[in-house]
């Protein structure tokens, strides 16, 4: 019966209604009588409540029609013929609001005739303009319903009663209680078309069956039973609830039959409705909740689908599949960004379906001769009829030699074939993309480097989720649409997510800064990394015999020659030099513009800019002339490139290279000590009252505000001096300003002064009396006492240093714990609001009813991943490529992630805290 | 630097907090805990169990605790060793022992000794057997720190095992300190209210494990309410106070006013519950207590529930008896006078994460709380298998009415779930033996009872005055981060003291007490 695949279906329409007794009857297994389980055997009972035909749980087979236990028996339903008939909880909103808008005598609605015609005649026009109903009905309602007694009624003159109710279940007419039956009779005087005007459809909702006569019984399926380690048998919270239903049930019967006083019979009856209730909803407010031996309260059917483990969202928004696999990714630079490397033992798990056909019969008999160990092989063979046979070593070659067409095997996870891969938390769509599969030895998952930053992965032990696409279908689809390729540009900003990181980056300026030579037979060494085919260009210069190169000629040989740019990279903090002539030795001294003329390299340093993931001006500009495919090629080549004249000269760095002279440390300690002189007389004009208000704040405001920025000043300037003294040949200097890792902050820090801690934007405040630490004196607002670290790291922090030091940290740590729980909260509301919404043909943004939501796509029809970091054309390209002469880009904004990240969260924090805003999944129950 | 943590370490084990506290548990508090207990229908002195039948009662006597043994199938005991019991999956307990003097008439008789259950040990505290001083007992032997050491492998124990933890059914369990906010001290802060803000003062007043939380709001009109627990809502000051004792103008104005700005507030809610409330003097408060209380019932009725509050519910801390309630409006004196400086601006809100106004529950307390709960159970069961002897006529023996399991079950349950009284789950964690260090950092381990789901972004930030007692960069990534923490190395946990104690020792010492009325006469303290 499994994987017979059926062909696609849509579904057509989704009536809901409700269960009337005549269909729970018919669709019934079995009545229900006893309220015994199993009997002294361990055997289930006949009538009971578990398997007289009911369904199967043990693999002990037999079911009414299905044998087997596996899911194929999915459990009948049974029924239980009610005593006397009850309310459902659930319907208590409906059921109030027909007893409150119908008479009492006539069942009617108490509205006139001419009101209820216009009514229907509303309901027809909303129909066809296809207006939420509901909103009618709501409305109709509330006119209708009426609060107080004495209302007569319009068609029978019957004077109406005030309808109340008690949670959860009682009603009262004017203090008389109103019985089930009296409600249900009340509900069958209703009529149809007016049942439609106050929400009920009458072909499948009829009114009266929202109080209950007789109750179906969920299968066995649906609450099995569990054996204890300790052998006996412990039942689910649902039969618990279901015997409680059925002895009281019992009991009422017996004693009304026997004639047993009224008083007995009624609170037999509650007790009846309250065991119904409670096995339907147990959180009903009002009644105290039916609890389990141990005092924990049941988990009954209201319960199982709420909520974040309710069936909803735990089971169906969400699944367990099979096909999947997790582990430990490691970086590989050698593959390319659309692989992904899987382990051999995973292959041998994961199996694609092969329909075998005539003109692949060959091959998929390779596939199974080879066996379930032997990769590639197989490692089921299904036949036609169903049956799955397992392949193992001793029948591989024959059940090889049986292969017909219309068989299918399942073969073993293959290079090329296509798989999604994924990393948790899954925040936008290029957290699961798809990848070619590489199978190779070893236990990880491998993945080149520059795909890191769209799954935000890195490789200090994170683990990443693979499934395998099983159909052809499903194959193509993540093939044209889902590979890394395709998302090489992001849609959030419109330009490439997708490139060097780190090593790369740092490899990119080595290689292409100034004057770089390389031997003819170096220069084929690092390109040979590239795959690169052709033939070299002119050599720079000849010395003794040997061809020399230069780094940018090397670099240029990957690039197409349709490329032209002209740009200030990060390298050089000057708005305004020239380009650095390589004769002359003129212009930027960093070697910082950059220029691309026809395809070469002519001057600037590759950097975070040129190639890196956020900016990428390479990667951008080639991905919209040539194309996903190109660039993927472009990307796998020259990350290889790059790593490789990295790896050609070595790169590494130590504590001295923040070395600076004694002079530079001097001077840097002079500026120090002059910055604390200024704080001390700032201090002493504050509380000599001479110090001068800034508008708009106090004075103490004041005196706060000036000495932070006297003290980052010179903390600043420290790192000037101490930068002046770190040159290009420093690797993390080189890091720093290529932008592959760190920077000139990190660097200040380490050499020259650690700063001003702070916590929530101020000095450190909180603390002992009047003073932050018992070894300051009260009263202290000096630079020491506040927070101020004047040693490097190099120098190492003195304890007190130290200790605030850690005070500055704890918040940064903080701060990151609780903004991912936020966010994440934000995040689903948003795609939970955002997920039916699609753009239709039209241009328009519309969702599944048909509603404008838009009128055109964001307002202006671009789709942001084509645009140009938000800007709809490049003009200046457009000019350039028309006149031919290449422009500067204008320097574009770029996002400071970590300014925003800081004001952000600061502003984010106190809004939400204003507004009290948290996630309901968070509240466990009361601790 | 290094020998004197060394020279430190010499003396005290890494667990030392847990062991001091189990062992002042064990040797003094345990008894008090028996000596402070009452059951019985109504009012029933302390240290007694009234019984329905007639003229029977039972008095407690003296406590002991005995040192863990083990019982094999063929009867014969022995002592166990810690190692004994992970390796059998047993429980380290030790029997207890009570003296039961039954009291018939009014006569005692002869004290019964009953064995009453088996209280958990903690490995290395003084009821231990492979504690230095108890094992030199058992061999009558005396060891010097090496020989000790020898002596604990040859036992097959780890010499350098921290200790702290307790063991049941083989598994070891560590009750990791909580740390809270001090009971019995007056704190001051605003209540955010979508809006405005209002100045309130709370305590946490505790007296023998019951805790109530009493404050005094000053509401945006400049009322003064009281909020008691149990009572729905909130009561005007000025006729609690007079409830309690102080009736004229004067007596109220004089113990809550220091400083003439806070005349108009004080005059005003004087004036209020003289016509408003139409409260004169303590009669009147106390008929007004009654009907916001149980409004409807007898007067008899009222007036019992009202003095009920006052005694057993209002700051118990002072006291459940009516002739302590006086001190108890003074005190609520000034607690209005707290909210009142914090409203002008004359002192500024209680910094809840200065370590000062933080006490830590060690292993100790946390038992002694446990105890105190199951003790009262099996004391009830113990009374109602008397009465049911009596009504079968058997003899009346307290030996057979006492069932050694329930106290013994519900301690080890509380121990082997972490599900402690007061509903706080987690309290007992499984011992982290991951490394050496896994281990000793976990029976230092301090923790936080405020919600991981909040961001409470003030306690989870480090406080200077964790300086040289928390460790400030021990503290775990993620929810959690900040709210557990860990002792610094030299960290020792100072005891409290009994109120009581002090007060004698500073009477001896030569501080004469005043009277009551004096107080509220004449200046703050």
């Amino acid at each position: 019966m499994r994987n017979v695949a059926s062909t696609p279906k849509k579904i057509g329409d989704i009536q809901f209604g409700l269960l009337g007794p005549q269909e729970i009857r018919s669709m019934s297994a079995t009545k229900i009588i006893t309220a015994d389980t199993y009997d002294d055997d361990g055997f289930p009972i006949e009538m009971g409540l578990m398997d007289p035909r009911l369904g199967v749980i043990e693999p002990g087979l037999r079911c009414k029609t299905c044998g087997n236990t596996v899911g194929d028996c999915p459990g009948h339903f049974g029924h239980i013929d009610l005593a006397m008939p009850v309310i459902h909880v659930g319907y208590n909103w409906m059921i109030r609001n027909i007893l409150r808008s119908t008479c009492r005598n006539c069942g009617r609605m108490l509205a006139t005739d001419s009101e209820i015609e216009d009514y229907h005649a509303t309901m027809e026009e909303w129909r066809t303009q296809n207006r939420d109903v509901w909103e009618l009905i709501k409305k109709t309602i509330k006119k209708e319903t009426r609060g107080k007694s004495g209302h007569e009624c319009v068609h029978c003159g019957e004077i109406q009663k005030k309808v109340e109710f008690d949670k959860p279940s009682t009603y009262r007419e004017e203090g008389h209680k109103l019985t089930p039956v009296d409600i249900r009779e009340w509900l069958e005087r209703v009529r149809p078309e007016e049942a439609e005007l106050l929400g009920l459809n009458p072909d499948v909702a009829k009114p009266e069956w929202m109080v209950l006569t007789v109750m179906p019984v969920p299968p066995v399926t649906m609450r099995p039973s569990i054996t204890l380690e300790s052998g006996e048998r412990s039942e689910d919270d649902l039969t618990h609830k279901l015997v409680d239903v059925l002895r009281i049930n019992q009991r009422l019967q017996e004693n009304r039959d026997a004639g047993a006083p009224q008083l007995i019979v009624e609170d037999l009856w509650e007790l009846l409705q309250y065991h119904i209730t409670t096995c339907i909803d147990n959180e009903s407010s009002g009644i105290p909740p039916a609890r389990h031996r141990s005092g924990r309260p049941l988990k009954t059917l209201s319960q199982r689908l709420k909520g974040k483990e309710g069936r909803f969202r735990q089971n169906l928004s969400g699944k367990r599949v099979n096909f999947s696999a997790r582990t430990v990714i490691s970086p590989d630079p050698n593959i390319s960004i659309n692989d992904v490397g899987v382990p051999e033992a995973s292959a041998l798990e994961l199996t694609v379906p092969l329909n075998v056909t005539p003109y692949n019969i060959d091959v998929a008999r390779e596939f199974v001769k080879n066996g379930p160990k032997e990769h590639p092989g197989a490692n089921y063979v299904v036949r036609p009829d169903g049956r799955r046979l397992k392949v193992t070593e001793l029948n591989a070659e024959n059940l090889a030699l049986r292969l017909e067409p219309g068989y299918t095997i399942e073969r073993h996870l293959v290079d090329g074939d296509i798989v999604l891969f994924n990393r948790q938390p899954s925040l936008h769509r290029m957290s699961i993309m798809a990848h070619e599969v590489r199978v190779m030895p070893a236990k990880t998952f491998r993945i080149n480097l520059s795909v890191c930053p769209p799954y935000n992965a890195d490789f200090d032990g994170d683990e990443m989720n693979l499934h395998v696409l099983q159909s052809e279908e499903a194959r193509a689809e993540a093939k044209i649409l889902m590979r890394v390729q395709e998302h090489i540009l992001s849609p959030r900003f419109g330009g490439p997510i997708v490139g060097g990181i780190h090593d790369e980056v740092s490899g990119g300026f080595v290689l292409t800064h100034k004057h770089k030579h390389y031997a003819k037979k170096e220069a084929l060494d690092i390109l040979s990394r590239a795959r690169f085919q052709s033939e070299l260009p002119e050599p720079d210069k000849v010395e003794d015999g040997t061809e020399y190169f230069t780094g940018k000629q090397i670099f240029s040989l990957l690039l197409p020659s349709d490329l032209n740019l002209k740009y200030r990279s990060e390298i050089c903090p000057h708005k305004d030099c020239d380009p650095w002539d390589p004769e002359t030795g003129e212009g930027c001294e960093f070697d910082g513009y950059v220029v691309v003329e026809d395809g070469e390299l002519v001057a600037g340093t590759i950097d975070e800019k040129s190639i890196g993931a956020f900016q990428g001006e390479f990667i951008n500009r080639i991905i919209r002339r040539h194309g996903a495919s190109f660039t993927r090629e472009f990307i796998d080549r020259m990350t290889r490139l790059v790593l490789g004249a990295i790896m050609h000269d070595g790169f590494s760095t130590a504590i001295d290279d923040e070395d600076i002279p004694a002079q530079a440390q001097q001077q840097i300690d002079d500026n120090v000590q002059e910055a604390r002189d200024n704080v001390e007389d700032l201090i002493r004009q504050f509380e000599e009252g001479e110090l001068e208000q800034m508008p708009g704040r106090g004075l103490e405001e004041t005196l706060e505000l000036k000495i932070m920025q006297e003290l980052g000043e010179a903390r600043d300037q420290a790192g000037k001096i101490a930068g002046e003294h770190l040159g290009m040949e420093n690797p993390s200097v080189i890091m720093a300003r290529s932008g592959a890792r760190g920077s000139m902050l990190n660097l200040s820090q380490m050499a020259g002064v650690v700063g001003q801690q702070a916590v929530r934007g101020e000095r450190i405040t909180r603390g002992y009396e009047d003073r932050t630490l018992s070894h300051f004196e009260r009263g202290d607002l000096g630079a020491d006492a506040k927070g101020f670290v004047e040693s490097s790291y190099k120098d190492g922090l003195s304890p007190t240093e130290f200790f605030f030091h850690s005070m500055g940290g704890r918040e940064g740590l903080v701060d990151t714990a609780v903004r991912t729980a936020r966010s994440g909260y934000m995040q689903r509301r948003l795609i939970n609001a955002l997920e039916d919404l699609r753009v239709e043909y039209d241009g328009t943004v519309r969702n599944t009813v048909g509603t404008v939501i838009q009128f055109m796509y964001g307002e202006d029809g671009i789709d942001p991943t084509k645009s140009h970091r938000g800007k709809p054309v490049n003009v200046t390209q457009i000019v350039s490529d028309v006149v031919g002469e290449t422009a500067e880009d204008e320097p574009v904004e770029q996002v400071d992630e970590d300014a925003y990240d800081s004001q952000d969260a600061e502003l984010m924090r106190s809004l939400q805290d204003e507004m009290d805003i948290q996630n309901p999944d968070d509240f466990e129950g009361a601790e | 630097m290094r020998e004197l943590v060394n020279a430190f370490f010499d003396e005290r084990s890494a667990a030392q907090h847990h062991i001091s506290s189990y062992n002042d548990f064990v040797d003094n508090w345990i008894q008090s805990v028996v000596d402070n207990i009452s059951v019985g229908d109504d009012e029933v002195p302390d240290g007694i169990i009234q019984t329905d039948v007639e003229g029977y009662k039972i008095k407690m006597g003296s406590i002991r605790v005995g040192r863990p043994q083990r019982k094999e199938a063929d009867g014969s005991t022995d002592y166990l060793t810690p190692m004994e019991a992970r390796l059998r999956d047993m429980t380290y307990d030790a029997p207890i022992f009570m003296e039961f003097i039954p009291v018939l008439e009014g006569i005692e008789h002869e004290p019964e000794e009953v064995n009453i259950g088996n209280l958990p040990i903690m490995v290395g505290s003084s009821r231990c057997n492979i504690e230095k001083d108890n094992l030199e007992e058992l061999q009558n032997a005396s060891y010097t720190h090496e020989e000790y050491y020898q002596e604990l492998q040859r036992l097959q124990e780890d010499p350098l095992d921290p200790g702290g933890y307790f063991i049941a059914n083989g598994s070891e369990r560590v009750l990791v300190s909580l740390e809270d906010l001090a009971p019995n001290k007056v704190m001051v802060e605003f209540k955010k209210r979508y809006g405005r803000q209002v100045e309130v003062a709370k305590v946490f007043s505790q007296r023998n494990g019951y805790r109530a939380l009493i404050s005094v709001e000053k509401k945006r009109d400049g009322s003064l309410m009281v909020d008691v627990p149990n009572a729905s809502n909130q009561i005007p000051l000025i006729v609690f106070m007079r409830a309690l004792g102080l009736q004229t103008d004067e007596e109220l104005v004089k113990a809550i006013v220091t400083h003439p700005d806070m005349m108009p507030t004080v005059l005003a809610n004087i004036e209020d519950a003289r016509e408003e409330h139409d409260v004169a003097d303590r009669d009147e408060a106390i008929e007004f207590l009654g009907r916001k209380l149980a409004g409807g019932q007898a007067r008899e009725y009222r007036r019992q529930r009202a003095e009920s509050l006052m005694d057993r519910t209002l700051l118990p801390h002072l006291g459940h008896d009516p002739a302590e309630r006086l001190k108890k409006a003074v005190y609520l004196g000034r607690m209005a006078r707290s909210v009142l400086e914090l409203a002008q601006g004359r002192n500024e809100e209680d910094d809840k994460d200065h370590y000062a106004n933080k006490r830590i529950k060690l292993a100790g307390n946390l038992m002694e709380d446990l105890f105190r709960v199951s003790f009262t159970q099996l004391a009830k069961d113990i009374k109602y298998q008397i009465e049911r002897a009596h009504s079968r006529n058997r003899e009346l023996k307290v030996s057979t009415a006492v069932r050694s399991d329930v106290l013994s079950q519900r301690l080890l349950h509380a121990l082997s779930t972490g599900n402690w009284v007061g509903g706080r789950s987690g309290v007992s964690q499984l011992l982290d033996r991951t490394a050496a260090l896994a281990a000793y950092s976990h029976v230092r381990r301090v923790v936080s009872p405020l919600a991981r789901s909040q961001p409470h972004f003030e306690a989870r930030d480090l406080h200077p005055t964790q300086w040289g007692r928390l460790c400030p960069n021990e503290t775990p990534e993620g929810p959690n981060c900040g709210l557990v923490k860990n002792m610094a190395l030299t960290t020792e946990v100072s005891e409290g003291a009994e109120g009581e104690d002090i007060r004698h020792s500073l009477y001896d010492l030569g501080v004469e007490p005043l009277e009551v009325s004096e107080v509220t006469g004449g200046d703050d303290e």
